[in-house]
């Protein structure tokens, strides 16, 4: 389907991790096959995990279609912070923490200097969520309430089984958002029913999944206009200031 | 391209919530070309399993031909599970054993000496014994493929082949294990790509999860997960169907599209 608007791909990843890799050239060709128009990509792997330096240069530097959130490991400390300026400079537009992968608790003191760095630089924060321990859902909720103007996105949305905390909490916080890249239609559906759209994000989660799985899903929920508008194009463009 | 959907759920209840009727379920299968179903019950994971074997098996003649039952037991309650499951397995509609410890709550080395003598059973009547895998604190894919160690000639299915986070673990046991298998079910196309690049083509199975939840959708995304994966021909044709048919013996034994009796 063609869409009247502007896709935004709200999640995809560039570098190697494990069994999955991508760059730039790549993403833009799966990009363009599936006429998203923008993708928002963080780095994974090394580059999430140690070396920030280089994978923030790779999702900030691949061009003006693909833009990038800054990662940095929490336990970096002060070094951390230099690198989000950096990247800030570099024209990130927010912040991704993978917290099983960085080993930390959101709600750990180590992790608060970054979500306030975040927050002074207007920043929305994409936290990857899940994973049972580190990456719990409801420790991303915790965080949300304590910097209501920051925008709070669950990555991969509690994908798999975590997902049941999440429609409670959209109850509970309102600057929390749903990065549907990895969720099946019916649990989009619910957020959308119950919330509304401008709760969600559509997202590729690029290399792990694939744009024509998620467009599929999104069209066979039979949204209106407006809430297919919102979902793949607005709240993106305005959650990451673009 | 013909389809078995080796992981699907039958039953008329998930806690509150009411799930498809086996003629609705058909009605999916058949809209998506999808041949047959294994189901598995869901209240049966948290108690009472003969009732729920009982029911399941009258659900399933319901729909001849389409919807293979799997039976559950509680391996908690020692050789009395044992004699559920050989006076399930005495019926031929039953073609396999589902296990979801995490729901059931126990871990399998808790029950070892039953759950040995479980997958004994299992492999004298030929059928598979897939258990949910991939999250914690009872079913992660290392708990679930280190069962499969236990008895060899057992054929032991990672129900989710790792889930969302244990893809990588479960490609390196399903290749490392030879009576271990994987069903491909609630994962991403490119966790497709490396679970056959790893494991073998051979040893993947396609499952949807579809029937406890999720809505009709789910069927038809889940396809898509194993369709978009770019797979070889000769490959995909394996996973949606071949490994289904060789691993439940439908060619030796084919599923009977006339309605007949539960036997007990």
């Amino acid at each position: 389907m063609t869409e009247r608007f502007r896709v935004i791909d709200a999640h995809a990843m560039l570098g190697r991790e494990t069994y999955l890799a991508l760059d730039a050239d790549e993403l833009l060709r799966r990009m363009d096959a599936a006429g998203v128009v923008t993708a928002i990509a963080r780095p994974m792997g090394s580059g999430l995990v140690v070396d920030h330096r280089a994978g923030n240069d790779l999702v900030l530097k691949a061009g003006p279609r693909i833009r990038g959130l800054a990662t940095a490991n929490p336990w970096w400390g002060v070094h951390a912070l230099d690198e989000l300026a950096r990247a800030r400079d570099l024209g990130a537009v927010g912040l991704f923490l993978d917290p099983a992968r960085q080993g930390f608790f959101p709600t750990e003191e180590v992790a608060r200097p970054l979500f306030e760095r975040a927050s002074n630089y207007r920043w929305p924060v994409m936290v990857r969520t899940g994973l049972y321990t580190f990456a719990d859902i409801l420790a991303l909720v915790e965080v949300a309430c304590k910097f209501p103007e920051t925008p709070f996105i669950a990555g991969f949305g509690g994908y798999a089984d975590m997902w049941f905390e999440l429609p409670e909490s959209f109850g509970k916080v309102e600057n929390l958002y749903l990065d549907a890249s990895m969720m099946w239609g019916d649990a989009i559906r619910e957020i959308v029913k119950t919330y509304g759209a401008s709760r969600v994000l559509f997202g590729g989660a690029e290399p792990r999944n694939r744009y024509a799985v998620n467009l599929r899903t999104l069209e066979r929920l039979e949204l209106d206009e407006s809430a297919r508008r919102a979902i793949l194009h607005e709240n993106a463009a305005r959650i990451f200031g673009l | 391209m013909r389809i078995i959907d080796f992981h699907a759920h039958l039953d008329g209840w998930w806690l509150d919530k009411p799930l498809p009727s086996a003629a609705d379920l058909v009605a999916i299968l058949d809209r998506y070309d999808v041949e047959a179903a294994c189901v598995y019950t869901v209240m049966g994971f948290y108690g009472d399993c003969p009732r729920h074997n009982e029911a399941l098996a009258e659900r399933c003649l319901s729909q001849p031909g389409r919807l293979i039952p799997f039976v559950t037991v509680d391996p908690k309650l020692g050789p009395p599970a044992v004699d559920e499951l050989e006076r399930c397995l005495a019926n031929p509609l039953f073609r396999g054993v589902k296990f979801h410890p995490w729901l059931q709550a126990f871990a399998c080395s808790m029950v070892k000496e039953t759950m040995v003598a479980i997958l004994r059973a299992a492999a004298e009547f030929d059928v598979p014994v897939l258990f949910h895998d991939g999250t914690p604190p009872y079913s992660t894919t290392y708990q679930i493929a280190d069962v499969a160690r236990w008895v060899p000639e057992a054929k032991v299915i990672l129900g989710h082949a790792g889930s969302a986070d244990y893809t990588d673990p479960a490609a390196q046991l399903i290749r490392d294990i030879p009576n271990l298998y994987g069903c491909f079910c609630g994962s991403r196309p490119g966790d497709l790509v490396h679970l056959v690049a790893t494991a073998g083509a051979d040893k993947i199975l396609f499952g949807s999860d579809f029937g406890a939840g999720g809505g009709w959708e789910l069927l038809p995304e889940r396809i898509d997960n194993v369709t978009e994966a770019g797979l070889h021909p000769v490959d995909l044709a394996k996973v949606l169907h071949a490994n289904s048919e060789r691993l439940l013996k439908l060619r030796e034994r084919p599923l009977s599209s006339r309605p007949a009796a539960l036997q007990s």
